[in-house]
């Protein structure tokens, strides 16, 4: 049986891969780091939970302006106020959705669950440990992809 | 060119979809934020074709499918969800589904399809 640190690994290589799957620009991911306690959000972030075979929920968060540019580069055209918060939330769904397609055929079944997307200054407590990916995306910026894994 | 109605909990997705439907020609008379909006929209509006998000609040698309095709088992519905898996596009056709694209999707992939289903 794998330990968790092990699924931990294969989940986070997995959604990276989505992350460049669905979002069609270059994408360099820095070192992972671990962090206890809570998250920080100073924007935009969106959280989608995954169930089945893993529990955990996932975190996408940064900049508007970053998410704007890559909804203008997949969609063609400018976001902002609400439709832009929308396509967040969508940007997340489709990436979990990916993770969730790659990891079926790993063996792992996971679900997952409708996005919620969380708007301007705002800390996320009852963390008990996860791990922080920040990914600069070419001509966009960067955005923080976020593992929140549980027993 | 068909009646369409739009299921998916995310305005920025029923958006591009009617943006893209639009410009095939296609009306789109009805927009649904989950499955259960969606069962009321089709009994009310009788549209030609469905596009079915899956992961939705309230009521997910799988299930919204089967009470669609209960009502009306000539229903033409295609699934328009990010979640690719093969369990899940068996479990949509299963249901009902004529159809399955997965998101992010091309503006021709989409078209594509509803002419598939028209023509089912």
């Amino acid at each position: 049986m794998e330990t968790l640190e092990a699924v931990t690994d294969i989940i986070l290589e997995t959604l990276l891969t989505s992350v460049r799957q669905v979002i069609p620009v270059p994408a360099a991911a820095q070192i992972p780091e671990v962090f206890q306690n809570s998250v920080a959000q100073s924007d935009i972030g969106v959280l989608v939970g995954f169930t089945g075979d893993l529990y955990g929920r996932i975190v996408i968060q940064g900049p508007s302006e970053v998410f704007g540019k890559i909804g203008e580069t997949m969609f063609g055209m400018p976001l902002e106020g609400e439709m832009l918060h929308s396509f967040v939330g969508e940007l997340a769904n489709m990436v979990a959705g990916n993770t969730s397609t790659l990891m079926s055929s790993k063996g792992q079944t996971i679900d997952i669950t409708p996005p919620t997307v969380m708007v301007g200054h705002l800390q996320l407590y009852g963390i008990e440990q996860g791990i922080s990916v920040t990914v600069h995306l070419e001509n966009a910026g960067e955005i923080n992809i976020i593992l929140l894994t549980q027993h | 060119m068909a009646k369409v109605l739009i299921v998916d909990d995310a305005a920025f997705m029923r958006m591009m979809l009617k943006n893209i439907l639009m410009k095939g020609g296609h009306e789109v008379i009805g927009e649904a934020e989950n499955g259960l909006d969606a069962i009321e929209k089709y009994k009310n509006l009788q549209p030609e074709v469905v596009t079915m998000d899956i992961t939705m609040p309230v009521m997910e698309g799988i299930e919204a499918v089967r009470h669609i095709k209960e009502f009306d088992p000539n229903a033409k519905i295609l699934m328009c969800s990010a979640m690719g898996q093969q369990l899940m596009i068996i479990q949509a056709i299963e249901a009902g589904a004529i159809d399955f694209i997965v998101k992010p999707f091309q503006e021709e992939r989409v078209l594509e399809s509803v002419r598939k289903v028209l023509s089912n």
